[in-house]
């Protein structure tokens, strides 16, 4: 019986959908059923918010994308084919970023999106990829822990920011750590590796704690600094409160020397709103800083300034944003034209290597996360950083290495 | 806890106190004054921090020299505001929390359009970059600057609002609209100069906490539920109630955050504005209930 | 004595409700509405469009329910959004618990407990195992919530501003605390990575018109209980207290169980709203009790017309509609705010009871002229 009316619903919609198609305008049943690549085009999402909380540093990340994008069509495109981006605005909202992948994905047929800063956005738009088995390209450093098969991360996971880094950083200020970081999963989670490093090599963690997001009053926090004096600050903490706690950490007159800052999330982009003077002598650990010197790179810096102002500055999650449409463009021009689909992309992909601006890269085919070329940098009063420290050889992703029972492997996640 | 510690919480909150009454005062006259919800006050602000990074940008000029031009544009653009919109909204008070409202979104967006959607830098002046001791507890000097001029901004307007011929022609207006005009008071302007006047102390407001902050579009958003809650708490037509609430406010985040955490701290100050506002509309330091 | 009151309370309650008194046609409108929202999937076989309409259906719901306590009741509530946010949690809170997790491989646990070192199930989240009783909960919670902040105000006798003003902070409060509790609530993140509803083996696919028509029943019945409450006494005398509080209470009401009661029927029916965004958004996130989506209610109310159930209503859906199709535009990617924060301006300035309202003053115009 139950069975019985739900197919009985079932024919109804369906009846009264054909009758519909059948009286009514072309557009409402529009390509359903058409190929990913026709016209010689290959259509791909842009989702990076431009207005909004996140927009002041997702903005960058769209026109990393766009200008990759631009590069490619100028050069002959892929086989031929030009990639045309369909560019959304999710104004920094989760429910809007999900809306706008849906329109992305079902109803414009995109065969890839590029897009999201925030982990939230990842998290908000990952089920309508996984769904309608669709590929999301991210470029942003992240807290690990997830194996989705939707998704192609190019930004780094804790172990490859922190693996040189800590270590660095005990030997070099000592062993009294305070950590601190924005209230949500990322810090949480970056600390949780962190804590875990700190404890191998015998440390101790005087405090630990979480600041609302777009907080800006760091004064309580800077006395308890001073109060607690740690050797390291391992600072978290994302978005405008970066700004504010480097300002005012500055006008209470503490010394990097002694007290340094060291971040995983203070790129140029940052340094730039908070003057040189506020930022010189703090740490930041990424694959990416903009003074690297590698012709691949030179070449990327001169463009951006000559594609969007003299005064902008390119950062360790415009850097992925920019190569991360070049993987794609490997990977689609394995495909044929007519068996280009999110699915064969993912699989074109897997193993892909190519020179980024941070050097050679290479996508892992087991987590579909990105090997990458971990750097140490110090910031100074110039507003760019000085690399005092890069890996010899690039970095495996590791998304599940604070949790060594788990494994991302091609097949999903494994218990070990 | 040690001495020291005690006394550099307690400035710790005047300075959180400063800022907030900074940004408070600018709001507890207009809406002291002409009953307007501002909620754009905060996009006041962020025109203030803008018209800093664009002073010093094109003009070259440090934040002291352009304090006063601050002044100016950000007081004439809420003249313009209040003559093109806020006007017409005088006989409904809670409509204008819906007008601000978009009037706040249209700021946010001409200026990302205008100015770019990045993070603005704002530049510390030199000579209060760094910190002085006081009471052997190590201050900021900008923060203390901050203090200072909250409170002249404060002395100055107390004196405007109670011992000029324009505070005593607002305060009429205030208590009794009809008595004011029928002894030739102009009611319409003088709310339109009490408009810009208010903005152009938020504007300062915005000015002057740019170089400890970020300045971005949205950055006056955080700033105007807190404002509101300490004008309301202050009590309405009560200067003095909104300084007393701001230092209330300020050493309880202080406090709280110190021994918890910013985001605790945040939630238990609101709950007790609430309560207060609960048990004493008028406010703790006004006697008028606003109608 | 009690008569006397009694037929002085009639004459208060006539002369407001006077303006209202077109039942029949009301009921009329109202139901040709209802039925063109039906209708609407069977003109389209475009799963993100139906899908984008079953959400513009729910901010109507939202709109609508605010427009019960502000238009009617005459209370403007700032944290509309908190209620709305507490039923879609709840609804969240039941299909986490149906989902497998794919990226933790832990069982029985959600995948953020997993990552925030939660060993246990929490008890808040027990009861929510039974889909029944979660459907329950995300009712009743935001109704006991608004109960309880609903007495706290008007047992005091706040009004006006400072009920705003008090609804603001709340909602600033639970936003705050839920993004804090991550351990219990996902944090800033929200709950992710939902199973579909399924209620006796029928699935609610959130891109199928099975969603949709789910949203258009309850959409249709909490519009009509609202219809019935602003026609029944409760509801005039509500209006009554609206014009003339003290009025009111002179022929001997207690005022504040009327507004508590129109405060807490305007929450019951917002957390029926969040659950069904749950259900197509396929997440809960804390921008669900955000200040900027709960001020967006009261301009969608404002535009639409806030004494107007289904003016309040269309105002949502022509609200969000417009924002969505201006944002998808080429043209308006980088202006869409500016021309949606201009209409609202224009709309306040010049349509002081929305369009509901300038529809309403036109037809009686044209009734003057015959």
């Amino acid at each position: 019986m139950k069975e019985g009316r739900r197919s009985f619903l079932k024919k109804t919609v369906v009846g009264t959908g054909v009758l519909a198609a059948s009286n009514f305008p072309y557009i409402w049943v529009k390509n359903s059923s058409l190929a990913y690549a026709a016209k010689g085009e290959v259509k791909v999402g842009v989702l990076f918010s431009l207005t909004g909380t996140t927009g002041i540093i997702e903005e960058s990340l769209n026109k990393a994308t766009i200008m990759a994008i631009e590069e490619i069509n100028d050069s002959g495109g892929i086989n031929g084919m030009k990639i045309t981006p369909v560019v959304e605005d999710p104004a920094s909202d989760p429910a809007t970023f999900a809306a706008k992948a849906r329109k992305l994905v079902l109803n414009d047929r995109c065969v890839s999106v590029f897009g999201s800063y925030t982990s939230a956005s990842r998290k908000a738009v990952l089920p309508v990829f996984e769904k309608r088995e669709n590929l999301y390209w991210y470029p942003t450093l992240y807290e690990g822990r997830e194996c989705s098969k939707n998704v192609i991360y190019t930004g780094a996971v804790p172990n490859q920011q922190q693996d040189e880094f800590v270590p660095w950083l005990v030997e070099k200020f000592g062993k009294r750590w305070y950590l601190i970081g924005s209230n949500y999963i990322y810090p949480k989670e970056e600390n949780n590796y962190c804590k875990k490093l700190l404890a191998d090599l015998g440390c101790e963690v005087v405090a630990e704690e979480y600041v609302p997001l777009g907080h800006s009053e760091f004064a309580s926090v800077v006395n308890k600094f001073r109060s607690e004096k740690p050797n390291v600050i391992f600072s978290t903490v994302v978005g405008d409160s970066v700004v504010a706690l480097h300002r005012q950490y500055r006008a209470a007159g503490l010394d990097p020397e002694t007290m340094p800052m060291a971040s995983l999330t203070t790129s140029e982009n940052e340094v730039a709103a908070m003057g040189g003077d506020a930022a010189a002598g703090h740490f930041t650990s990424a694959p990416y800083f903009q003074v690297w010197d590698s012709p691949e790179n030179q070449k990327f810096v001169e463009a951006y300034r000559k594609r969007w102002g003299e005064d902008k500055v390119t950062h360790f999650v415009s850097e992925p944003s920019y190569f991360q449409v070049y993987m794609f463009k490997q990977a689609v021009e394995k495909l044929d034209p007519s068996d280009i689909s999110p699915q064969t992309i993912r699989e074109a992909v897997k193993g892909v290597e190519l020179v980024a601006p941070q050097g050679l890269v290479r996508l892992d085919p087991a987590t579909l996360h990105t090997y990458l070329w971990p750097k140490i940098g110090v910031c100074k009063s110039d507003g760019q950083f000085e690399i005092l420290k890069q890996s010899s050889e690039w970095l495996a992703p590791v998304p599940y290495k604070a949790y060594p029972d788990q494994v991302c492997t091609e097949a999903g996640l494994k218990q070990v | 806890m040690d001495p020291i510690t005690i006394i550099s919480q307690l400035v710790t909150g005047l300075s959180i106190a400063s800022i907030l009454l900074l940004v408070a005062l600018g709001l507890a006259i207009i809406y002291g004054a002409t009953g307007v919800i501002n909620l754009a006050h905060g996009e006041f602000v962020m025109l203030g921090a803008y018209s800093a990074w664009a002073l010093q940008t094109f003009f070259n000029m440090s934040l002291f020299e352009s304090l006063i031009f601050i002044f100016i544009i950000v007081a004439l653009l809420g003249w313009a505001i209040e003559r093109t919109v806020i006007r017409h909204l005088y006989a409904r008070p809670l409509d204008t929390i819906l007008a601000t409202w978009g009037i706040g979104v249209i700021a946010q967006q001409a200026i990302r359009l205008t100015a770019g959607g990045e993070l603005r830098y704002v530049e510390m002046p030199k000579q209060l970059a760094d910190s002085v001791l006081i009471f052997g507890v190590e201050i900021s000097s900008f923060r203390i600057f901050v203090l200072i001029f909250a409170a002249t901004l404060f002395g100055l307007t107390w004196y405007l609002m109670y011992r000029t011929t324009f505070g005593i022609k607002l305060r009429a207006i205030t208590q009794n609209p009809e008595v004011a005009s029928s002894f030739g008071i102009n009611s319409n302007r003088v709310f339109g100069l009490t408009f810009a006047y208010g903005a152009g102390l938020a504007g300062l407001a915005g000015a002057l906490i740019s170089p400890l902050k970020s300045v971005s579009p949205e950055m006056g958003t955080t700033y105007v539920v807190d404002a509101f809650l300490i004008v309301v708490l202050g009590g309405v037509e009560s200067l003095m109630g909104t300084v007393l609430s701001a230092i209330i406010l300020g050493e309880l985040s202080s406090i709280l955050s110190f021994y918890s955490n910013d985001t605790i701290a945040k939630a238990l100050v609101l709950l007790a504005i609430v309560i207060l506002i609960r048990f004493r509309p008028q406010g703790l330091f006004s006697s008028k209930v606003r109608s | 004595m009690s008569a006397v009151i009694d037929e002085k309370s009639k004459l208060v309650i006539n002369e407001t409700s006077k303006r209202y008194s077109n039942t029949k046609s009301q009921i009329i409108i109202y139901g040709i509405v209802c039925a063109l929202i039906f209708i609407v999937p069977s003109f389209m076989d475009n799963a993100y469009l139906l899908n984008k309409f079953s959400t513009y259906l729910i901010m109507g719901m939202l709109a609508m329910a605010l427009s019960l306590s502000w238009g009617y009741g005459g209370i403007l509530n700032l944290g509309q959004a908190v209620s709305f946010g507490l039923g879609s949690y709840c609804m969240a809170m039941a299909l986490k618990l149906r989902t497998v997790p794919i990226h933790t491989g832990a069982e029985g646990l959600p995948d953020f407990m997993v990552w925030n070192n939660v060993e246990t199930l929490p008890l808040i989240w027990q009861p929510f195992h039974s889909l029944t009783l979660a459907v329950f909960l995300g009712i009743a919670v935001p109704v006991v919530f608004a109960m309880l902040v609903g007495w706290f105000m008007f047992k005091g006798r706040i009004t006006g501003v400072y009920v705003a003003i008090i609804t603001l902070a709340i909602l600033v409060v639970v936003n705050l605390l839920i993004i804090d509790q991550q351990r219990i609530t996902g944090g800033f993140n929200g709950i992710t990575d939902l199973a579909q509803l399924e209620v006796f083996g029928f699935e609610f696919d959130a891109y199928s018109s099975s969603a949709y028509y789910l949203i258009a029943i309850f959409l249709t019945l909490s519009l009509f209980l609202a219809l019935a409450i602003t026609k029944s006494k409760t509801g005039k005398i509500l209006q009554a207290v609206r014009d003339h509080e003290d009025r009111v209470r002179y022929f001997g009401y207690d005022v504040s169980h009327f507004q508590i009661f129109v405060f807490a029927v305007s929450a019951g029916i917002s957390g029926l709203a969040g659950m069904l965004y749950t259900i197509v958004m396929e997440f809960a996130s804390p921008t669900f009790l955000g200040v900027h989506l709960s001020l967006s209610i009261v301009i969608w109310c404002a535009v639409g017309g806030r004494q107007s159930l289904i003016g309040a209503m269309l105002g949502a859906i022509f609200v969000v509609g417009i924002q969505g199709s201006l944002s998808e535009s080429e043209t308006f990617l980088e202006t869409w705010t500016l021309v949606m924060g201009f209409i609202f301006v224009m709309v306040v300035l010049f349509l002081p009871k929305g369009i509901a309202g300038a529809f309403e003053s036109l037809a009686a115009r044209i009734r003057q002229k015959n």
